[in-house]
């Protein structure tokens, strides 16, 4: 039986070269560019692979693209920048509003988020969703609450139903697709590849979006839960800012973290618990180990299942008819 | 009441269902017959057809994640019979 891990503790200098190599190899060798391009959001993860990207290809190789909206973080961009400042790499930025008010991903949402809250201000207001909290603690479904707060501190709280989430969804998926289309752009324009940031935690449980920040050439860290992407990125000298700052998707004004949003769980938790699911420890051994109720595992693990099965189409190619070629064919040597 | 949830699960989910004998203690969730949007689906349908009201509280695996589970929840909720011009059908098995 396989035994549950008590601890993802990596070693961090032999992982950072070892991604490094990864990096360098794919870039040079495989792909035949000459850098790396990286959307850098503020968030640890792009931060932790800019840097890894660095000490690959050397700064001169490696430019940091800052797409803000106007729904991010107003620290976002200026942490973005104080990194690249740090790793002194290039950087450009671009202002994602105009296009995604041009595609109408504000109007969009918008029109959905005043048939669920008719006092919704778009100018004014601050908006979230999220899931029920503290997974381990009570057993709910999956529903998204919108959450409305209004400018003087008073908020307004209606649950999401099925077409309107869907419509929600596709709206904000805006977002992501639009930073991959500037993102190869860049990496076309200067014979770059696009360096992706999704992490193992989000990667096994599909939370990135299909043909957004899950398109990519390249992905050095998804073979690293959550809690080892701050492990590493404390020591390559990611700013102490970026590393303390609360992970989150970053698509709403009102603020949401990764774990009201999609995971449910806190991520020093979800990490171990993941780790153990998908080395099949029973969760009853899981349980013993963490600390945990044998139900809190039960409850994690189908929550973990369920997920695996709604989203491994983010995972694969493109299902079709095409006979196997050989991988001679298929891939570079 | 039965025949009514029965059926439109196999209707509104027809490839988790197809195939499938729909038991009572069936997990929707754990089966895969439905994923989260679709419970989401389900409370719309229990909440329009059945006339009741399913606040956030209710929204527990315990009230929704078997047919079983949903009839007692319905009957608590005070649901009642079926309307008359509601569809029924008496098999939830989907042939195809």
């Amino acid at each position: 039986m396989n035994e549950p891990r008590k601890s993802l503790a990596i070693e961090a200098p032999y992982e950072a070269g070892r991604i490094s190599r990864f990096i360098a190899d794919q870039v040079i060798h495989r792909f035949r560019r000459r850098g790396a391009v990286v959307g850098l959001s503020g968030g640890v993860d792009s931060a932790l692979v800019a840097a890894l990207c660095v000490k690959a290809l050397g700064p001169e190789r490696v430019l940091g693209l800052i797409m803000p909206e106007k729904e991010s973080s107003q620290a976002s961009e200026p942490l973005a920048m104080e990194q690249a400042a740090v790793l002194g790499i290039l950087t450009e930025r671009v202002d994602l509003t105009p296009v995604l008010t041009a595609l109408g991903a504000y109007e969009q949402k918008c029109r959905v988020l005043q048939g669920l809250c008719p006092e919704y201000d778009p100018d004014t207001d601050r908006t979230k969703i999220t899931l029920p909290p503290r997974l381990l603690e009570q057993d709910r479904v999956n529903y998204y609450s919108l959450t409305v707060e209004k400018p003087d501190g008073s908020r307004h709280s209606s649950r999401v139903g099925p077409d309107d989430l869907r419509e929600i969804a596709a709206a904000q998926n805006l977002k992501q697709r639009n930073r991959m289309i500037q993102l190869y752009h860049r990496a076309e324009k200067l014979h770059y590849v696009v360096a992706g940031t999704t992490n193992r935690s989000e990667f096994v449980q599909g939370f990135f979006v299909k043909h957004g920040d899950g398109a990519v050439d390249i992905e050095p860290i998804a073979h690293l839960y959550k809690t080892q992407v701050f492990e590493l990125a404390r020591h390559v000298g990611v700013i102490e800012a970026i590393v303390q700052r609360q992970p989150s998707p970053d698509t709403w004004s009102g603020g949401v973290t990764d774990e009201e949003f999609y995971f449910r769980i806190p991520y020093d938790q979800l990490d171990l618990l993941l780790s153990a699911w998908g080395e099949g420890v029973p969760a009853e051994e899981a349980a013993r180990e963490l600390g945990l109720s044998a139900a809190q595992a039960a409850r994690a693990f189908r929550e973990f299942e369920a997920r695996r099965r709604a989203t491994w189409h983010l995972r694969v190619a493109p299902p079709s008819l095409l006979e196997p070629w050989p991988q001679s064919v298929m891939e570079a040597t | 009441m039965r025949d009514i949830v029965t059926q439109f699960i196999c209707e509104a989910f027809p490839a988790g269902a197809q195939g499938r004998r729909i038991e009572g203690d069936t997990s929707l969730l754990e089966s895969g017959l439905i994923d989260s949007t679709g419970v989401l689906e389900l409370v719309e349908f229990l909440e329009s057809r059945f006339g009741i009201s399913v606040d956030d509280a209710d929204l527990v695996p315990e009230n929704l994640d078997s047919i079983d589970r949903i009839c007692r929840f319905l009957a608590r909720k005070g649901a009642g019979a079926a309307p008359a011009d509601g569809p029924a059908r008496a098999s939830g098995r989907l042939s195809g």
